[in-house]
């Protein structure tokens, strides 16, 4: 690996680590314990899985969101503010650059899905012994989805403005989670319809990842499930990857 | 890092943006020069020139949309003519939670520095530009100037043979623009065999750290000469001030078109060095005071600038009545 992407890398991590990683985790933490305790007023036999759902669920907005906006200020914003001219008037490539930066995001966010799962064994255990099996491999799959909105955003963030990037990334979040349930229920004979199918196919579907439900049960999925994760995961990433370095190295950087 | 030719070379550049749908905005146009190795040249001209954009295409951040753009002998649209170039943005900007240290140490990284090679040349650089006080200082506090200083130190880790910089002493205070020219002297005189090439728009710095200088006005090309042939062929002019002169002095100087009655005393407007010192002589003489010189370089502002003269239509001006 180009020793410049690690160092372009190194600088991101430090960079998430300074300025927000934490305040993100300690959001995390206090809705999570403050909620479980509330929960746990509220039933008794459902206790464990309520929290479970709960904190799962947080920990994907939260990683989802982290994934988008820390894209937007890490990549962005560096494009916008002119810092990026003194890195890219070195002799290295804009593609070590775009790599660099999202080599280094995508190592902060999955510590953050390791922190997460640990605050959430930590509050479960106060109920029950957790299935830590079925959790780690939910937060496991939060974190793999983190990483392919990352590179969607990157994807968006070097054709156009932070808000158009937020937006259009969340609604492919969205999508991303519905197309299966939009392609059932849709009028098959529609025109509309004939759109969607070929809008869908460069939505990636982000129920791949989806194994909220299952954890709370401790359900695990089979390991040729994880590794079709895994692979549409490094399918998504890299055609995102790709698209995003050849646009970023057509475009004209005014700063 | 060797290379035969000229340290920059365009040949019939042409930059057009595009700036909508269907609005496109010619910024540069059939722009030919070179600038040759070893030697100080400033970009001169006003905002909006195409200075900058002039500056961008040379390292490879804008694309020309036709000509061709040789930096050290490579395209520069090649990584490779990037290791040649020290460059010095006009707003430089770092990561706030670096310090001095580790951003000389990152861009130093990126260059291929390592080891006690690395850390002797980032002490003596920050030593140089006058913070190794602020070595261990977090960015996030520095001034303006400190800032500046920074992106020099740092656009000369590598010793390159062609430091760009653009705008190096804009939104700087008087110490601080003196403190960056003197620097860059300093450095020419370290280094005479790099070449220096560097924008503005402030004729005053160009006069001190240039050797030639190369003209823009309107994204077109308006003339490339060294700094003596420019100044030989401008009309300097100087503004004097008098206090306490004669009553017969004031009267001849108040009788001529070059002169005026001011609140500070008689203004007196002459052309060239040699009219000057026979004024000065005529002053002491008669035992009146010189209270301000001004110098001004009337017809070269006017090349670069071009005509600022307005005159407002009938009753709109600053000074109309207002109407009720």
């Amino acid at each position: 690996m180009n020793l410049n992407i690690l160092r372009i890398a190194w600088i991101a991590v430090r960079e998430l680590l300074y300025e927000r990683v934490f305040y993100i985790l300690l959001c995390f933490a206090i809705l999570a314990l403050g909620l479980s305790l509330l929960l746990g007023q509220m039933t008794y036999i459902e206790q464990y899985k309520l929290t479970v759902d709960f904190m799962v669920s947080a920990a994907e907005i939260s990683m989802v969101l982290f994934s988008i906006f820390a894209g937007i200020a890490l990549f962005q914003r560096e494009l916008t503010m002119g810092s990026v001219s003194m890195t890219l008037a070195k002799p290295i490539s804009r593609t070590t650059f775009l790599l660099g930066k999202f080599v280094g995001q995508s190592l902060v966010q999955m510590a953050m899905v390791g922190g997460m799962l640990a605050l959430t064994l930590l509050v479960t255990s106060a109920f029950r012994h957790p299935d830590v099996g079925a959790m780690a491999q939910t937060f496991w799959l939060i974190g793999l989805e983190s990483i392919v909105l990352t590179s969607l955003c990157y994807f968006f963030a070097v054709n156009s403005g932070a808000t158009t990037t937020a937006i259009i990334s969340l609604c492919f979040f969205g999508l991303g989670h519905l197309r299966e349930s939009i392609t059932e229920n849709a009028d098959h004979g529609s025109a509309t319809f004939q759109i969607w199918r070929v809008v869908k196919n460069l939505i990636p579907d982000l129920e791949v990842f989806n194994t909220k439900a299952l954890a709370s049960y401790g359900i695990t999925i089979s390991s040729a499930e994880l590794g079709w994760a895994l692979v549409y995961c490094f399918v998504c990433v890299t055609f995102f990857l790709i698209m995003s370095a050849l646009t970023f190295n057509m475009k004209d950087i005014p700063t | 890092m060797n290379f035969t030719g000229d340290a920059i070379s365009l040949t019939s550049v042409t930059k057009i943006f595009q700036t909508g749908v269907i609005k496109r905005k010619l910024a540069v146009e059939d722009l030919t020069f070179t600038v040759p190795r070893g030697e100080v040249v400033g970009l001169l001209g006003a905002n909006g020139s195409g200075k900058s954009t002039t500056i961008k295409m040379i390292l490879g951040f804008l694309k020309a949309t036709r000509g061709e753009i040789l930096v050290c002998g490579h395209s520069a649209e090649e990584r490779m003519a990037r290791s040649f170039i020290g460059y010095l943005p006009e707003n430089p900007r770092f990561q706030r939670f670096l310090t001095a240290h580790d951003v000389m140490k990152y861009f130093g990284k990126l260059l291929g520095m390592r080891g006690d090679t690395l850390e002797r040349r980032i002490e003596y650089l920050l030593e140089l530009v006058t913070l190794k006080h602020v070595t261990k200082e977090r960015v996030h506090g520095f001034s303006k100037g400190m800032t500046q200083r920074l992106a020099l130190a740092q656009a000369l880790l590598n010793q390159p043979p062609l430091l760009i910089f653009d705008e190096p002493m804009s939104g700087l205070d008087p110490l601080g623009r003196k403190e960056i020219r003197t620097l860059i002297t300093r450095i020419h005189d370290e280094m005479p065999e790099s070449t220096m090439f560097f924008s503005t728009h402030i004729l005053a710095d160009v006069e001190q750290v240039c050797s030639s200088v190369i003209l823009l006005k309107q994204g077109r090309l308006k003339r490339q000469c060294t700094l003596d042939e420019l100044l030989s062929q401008s009309d300097q002019r100087f503004e004097l001030l008098v206090r306490n002169a004669s009553p017969s002095l004031e009267k001849k100087y108040l009788g001529s078109a070059e002169s005026r009655m001011s609140a500070g005393g008689i203004q007196i407007t002459v052309q060239g060095a040699d009219a000057l010192a026979a004024r000065l002589f005529e002053i002491k003489t008669d035992g009146a005071t010189v209270a301000g010189v001004d110098s001004q370089r009337k017809s070269l502002e006017d090349e670069l600038f071009g005509d600022t003269s307005f005159t407002p239509p009938p009753g709109v001006g600053l000074n109309a009545e207002k109407t009720t």
